[in-house]
């Protein structure tokens, strides 16, 4: 039931699949969101300095002292749940009006009626949410119809890597509600426990110079993927702790646990994290001469394909993972099918635990701390945005109403531990969850009707907490603190760019995104590095990836390399 | 259907028209009000005289097309009314300024998918799977249908009827599944033949060269069952005297089944094999869509997924909509051709002429 990690849902992988793959996942989408006919003339992002006006003030704040501090940006770690609970906001903050609210849920979706959870926070913010989750799975496909529609609901929650085929940068201004004019600078200071939030995720939610987006599960060290590694079989099999420096270590390593007859394949589609290694970063970058390219035409991406390529063919691939079946990764990652997966960061939480050990009592999940693919040199990471969850508001609601939902909003937002976060994640005590020593534990009608309904609309920065599972906590704090020290900020980090309605087809790089793009042809052996470089070469000349380019440059001339 | 547009061109029934030179009064329901007999009405103008005509058709059809009316509003509803954003086609669409407010673009959209060559490939692409899908497919019912109705035991044959029609109702997703758990590449198959030393066991499920045999396996396994019931239902229409006639006469089984059964399923499958036609260029999509990530797109990308990938995965609404707009056209034309051949050989095909 922790859902306050960055990117947790990236383990949902049958929807991003090897598609967000190739594009560093989430991180890289944001950034491509286009932009029609009627937005403001390109470029269309704002300058350092315009950003620096209208960013919302950062006031920290810390309600219970983790157990594992924050290190270069790693998320607290926090080994139990505090058992007496602290209030964060005093009052009620709504004012009694009523809202409609959109978020995506991927479980069952909780029956409105009779639903004790959502009566009892709604009683506690004052105001009538009506939740409204749909299924996370076809989510991006219901979000085009409420746009042209206009029948967006009062309060909505869009993914940063679902926003691009929206036209983003045009759907704020014609849809969304400014929230400038709320929060920017001092203004956020009315609203505490949303000024403790990471300016980097208030930025993410930033289009045409102007704040739309509320962030949720903020996090300062949110990277596109770990590899992580089945360590109780690699115990068994006495391999102890891998020692990984170097991409042919990764590879002697899978040759060494490789045993298809018994079922068992050392790796899934790892692709996604070949990026970490390789040091190839997020959609653009520079080359030596300084000059802006795309990641696809770096020598970087076509040594990561070749080398997976090699694992394909010595037969270290899980053949599901090779047909492309994202949908039961994480099935096979459990039954022991293959030993060695990529998947986001929020996969190593206490819910993976509680299926892991399900499927294999002893499942334990670890991760490859970031290495170098030549073993020389320091590890790098390409951070991704601030948060990839954000929520609007409709730009149809009177100022009055907007400031009762950013009061709301604040309530959402109260930190780990509080009174208002409890409430929130866990509902109500006795009905729908139990106190024990392990912290809150859901009851049979709070696994019903506890979904992550509200805090997909505000929330306070991202946190490590299992109830029930510190051994995972200590696992993965104790990680993230090792090596946050080696994330660093892409060209363009977290810049949302409108992109003019003539580039759009070329900024969605077709040709590398999809079910089948070509990077993905090329390690499964159906296409050569020679196919590759030629759609590469296609791309830039007739399907306007020059031009894409050239408009980065002026992006760049204008906000800078950060 | 023609029937009717000709005779309203030609003025006064032509020799192909139903009961020619008839007036419509003496088709039964000539004791209605205002219909008089019909030599009474002999001598009147041609205008009037064709829209009673086409009046007392419609009294006549009443029951028929009251039962038709609410297929044709869910038609109208699902099937016409969205056909009007194929506007989007010749429009750049945007999002947030609706149909009524993006530019148009005229052809563009077509000029850029003609010239795109992912476009050729999945259409080229699909008029191959789909050939041998059919070639491969077609012919399995009928052999079905002709096996089990020679079968006697009622109890048996019931009993095989049920099992290869159930496959029918599973989904899709389903069958690709269970041809995955039994032929993929960590599948009933491939694991028994890995722990048998085998080292590198076929990948069925995952090569793109037999791909087309895989679907059309898919395919018969799910359908076949189902598509036999039409056939069984034409055998038994078949008068059994044809078949005694001919026994007397010293005709063996094969000369029987040539000279009798054959060309008493004719008429039948000559009009499912106009209607899969027009489903040639948009078959399948669920198939090649769940399988497109096993066998790339070099041979799963078809006309449905390549308009789905461009118009919804990648936002791309007018030329996803352009690509769908081709498809409907081109299917139209196939179904039209494929109906003219079927006259051409004498058949009745889809509506007779």
């Amino acid at each position: 039931m922790t859902a306050d990690r960055a990117g947790f849902p990236m383990n949902r992988r049958s929807f991003l699949g090897a598609a967000a793959a190739t594009a560093g996942a989430a991180a890289a989408a944001p950034l491509l969101a286009a932009c029609g006919t009627s937005a403001p003339a390109a470029p269309g992002a704002a300058s350092a300095s315009q950003l620096a006006k209208i960013m919302p003030a950062y006031v920290p704040s810390t309600l219970i002292k983790p157990d594992f501090a924050s290190v270069d940006g790693s998320e607290p770690g926090y080994l139990n749940y505090p058992t007496s609970l602290v209030h964060s906001v005093s009052g009620i903050p709504g004012d009694g009006g009523s809202y409609s609210a959109i978020t995506p849920l991927w479980a069952s979706i909780p029956s409105p009626s009779g639903n004790t959870y959502y009566a009892a926070v709604n009683k506690a913010l004052g105001a009538s949410l009506s939740m409204q989750p749909a299924n996370g799975d076809t989510y991006s496909t219901i979000l085009p119809p409420l746009f042209s529609g206009n029948k967006l609901p009062d309060w909505i929650q869009i993914p940063t890597f679902w926003t691009a085929p929206l036209n983003f940068g045009q759907a704020t201004t014609a849809r969304l509600a400014d929230l400038t004019p709320y929060l920017a600078g001092d203004k956020i200071k009315k609203y505490p426990n949303l000024a403790a939030i990471f300016p980097a995720a208030w930025q993410a939610g930033i289009w045409n110079d102007k704040i739309y987006g509320i962030p949720v599960f903020a996090s300062q060290f949110a990277t596109a993927y770990y590899l992580y590694y089945r360590a109780d079989i690699f115990d068994k099999l006495g391999i102890g702790t891998p020692k990984v420096t170097s991409i042919n270590d990764l590879y002697d390593l899978g040759k060494e646990i490789n045993n298809p007859a018994k079922k068992q394949w050392a790796f899934d589609d790892i692709w996604g994290y070949l990026y970490q290694p390789f040091g190839i970063t997020t959609t653009w970058t520079t080359n030596a001469k300084g000059d802006l390219i795309t990641q696809w035409e770096t020598p970087e991406i076509i040594e990561a394909m070749v080398w997976e390529a090699k694992l394909v063919k010595a037969g270290m691939m899980n053949p599901d993972s090779i047909a492309g079946d994202t949908g039961t990764a994480t099935q096979r990652f459990y039954s022991g099918e293959m030993l060695i997966s990529a998947t986001g960061q929020g996969a190593w939480d206490g819910s993976d635990a509680v299926s892991g050990t399900a499927a294999d009592k002893d499942y334990v999940r670890m991760a490859f701390p970031f290495f170098t693919a030549s073993g020389t040199g320091r590890p790098s990471a390409a951070l991704a945005n601030g948060t990839s969850w954000l929520s609007y508001l409709n730009n149809n609601l009177s100022p009055g109403q907007i400031e009762e939902l950013l009061r709301i909003a604040n309530y959402l937002a109260a930190p780990f531990g509080s009174y208002e976060y409890t409430l929130i994640n866990f509902g109500v005590p006795s009905t729908d969850y139990t106190m024990t020593g392990n912290g809150p534990v859901l009851t049979a009608t709070g696994n019903k009707q506890v979904a992550t309904t509200y805090s997909f609309l505000a929330g306070p920065n991202s946190v490590d907490n299992n109830p029930g599972w510190p051994e995972v906590t200590r696992a993965s704090s104790v990680f993230a603190q090792q090596n946050a020290k080696y994330a660093y900020k892409p060209l363009f980090y977290d810049l949302n760019v409108s992109v003019p309605a003539s580039l759009t087809s070329a900024n969605a790089m077709t040709p590398f995104s999809g079910t089948t793009p070509v990077q993905y042809e090329v390690v499964r052996g159906r296409s050569t590095v020679a196919d590759y470089q030629s759609t590469v070469r296609q791309w830039l000349n007739s399907g306007g990836g020059n031009a894409l380019k050239k408009f980065y440059e002026s992006v760049r001339a204008k906000y800078g390399d950060v | 259907m023609s029937a009717i547009t000709k005779g309203d061109r030609s003025g006064s029934g032509s020799g192909r028209e139903p009961l020619p030179g008839r007036p419509p009064g003496a088709l039964g329901s000539g004791t209605g009000a205002g219909t008089g007999p019909w030599w009474r009405r002999g001598g009147r103008p041609a205008a009037p005289r064709r829209t009673l005509r086409w009046r007392a058709r419609l009294r006549r059809d009443k029951a028929l097309l009251l039962m038709t009316l609410p297929a044709v509003a869910l038609l109208a509803v699902f099937g016409y009314a969205p056909m009007l954003g194929l506007v989007m086609a010749f429009q750049s669409y945007d999002l947030y300024e609706g149909f009524f407010h993006s530019p148009w673009v005229g052809l563009a959209n077509f000029q850029q998918l003609f010239s795109d060559p992912g476009f050729w490939h999945a259409f080229t692409n699909t008029l191959v799977l789909f050939s041998v899908q059919l070639a491969l497919f077609f012919p399995v019912p009928i052999a079905l249908a002709i096996l089990l109705d020679s079968l006697l035991s009622r109890r048996l044959r019931s009993f095989v009827q049920s099992v290869v029609t159930l496959p029918h109702f599973f989904s899709m997703v389903m069958v690709v599944t269970i041809f995955n758990e039994m032929l993929g590449g960590s599948g009933l198959l491939d694991t028994f033949l890995r722990s048998h030393g085998v080292r590198n066991p076929p990948s069925i499920m995952t090569d793109p060269a037999t791909f087309k045999f895989l679907i059309s396996g898919q395919l018969i396994w799910k359908e076949a069952g189902w598509s036999m019931i039409v056939f069984l239902a034409a055998l038994a229409a078949i008068s059994p005297s044809l078949y005694e006639a001919a026994a007397v006469d010293g005709a063996g089984w094969w000369s029987r089944l040539w000279h009798i059964t054959l060309p008493g399923l004719k008429p039948i499958t000559i009009l499912l094999l106009i209607l899969q036609l027009g489903y040639a260029l948009t078959f399948g999509f669920e198939q090649m869509l769940i399988q497109l990530p096993a066998v790339g797109p070099g041979a799963g990308q078809v006309l449905t997924t390549f308009s789905y990938e461009n118009g919804i995965v990648n936002g791309d609404f007018s030329y996803g909509a352009a690509a769908g707009l081709f498809l409907g056209v081109t299917s139209v034309i196939l179904i039209l051709a494929a109906n003219k051949v079927a006259h051409l050989f004498g058949e009745a095909g889809l509506y007779r002429k």
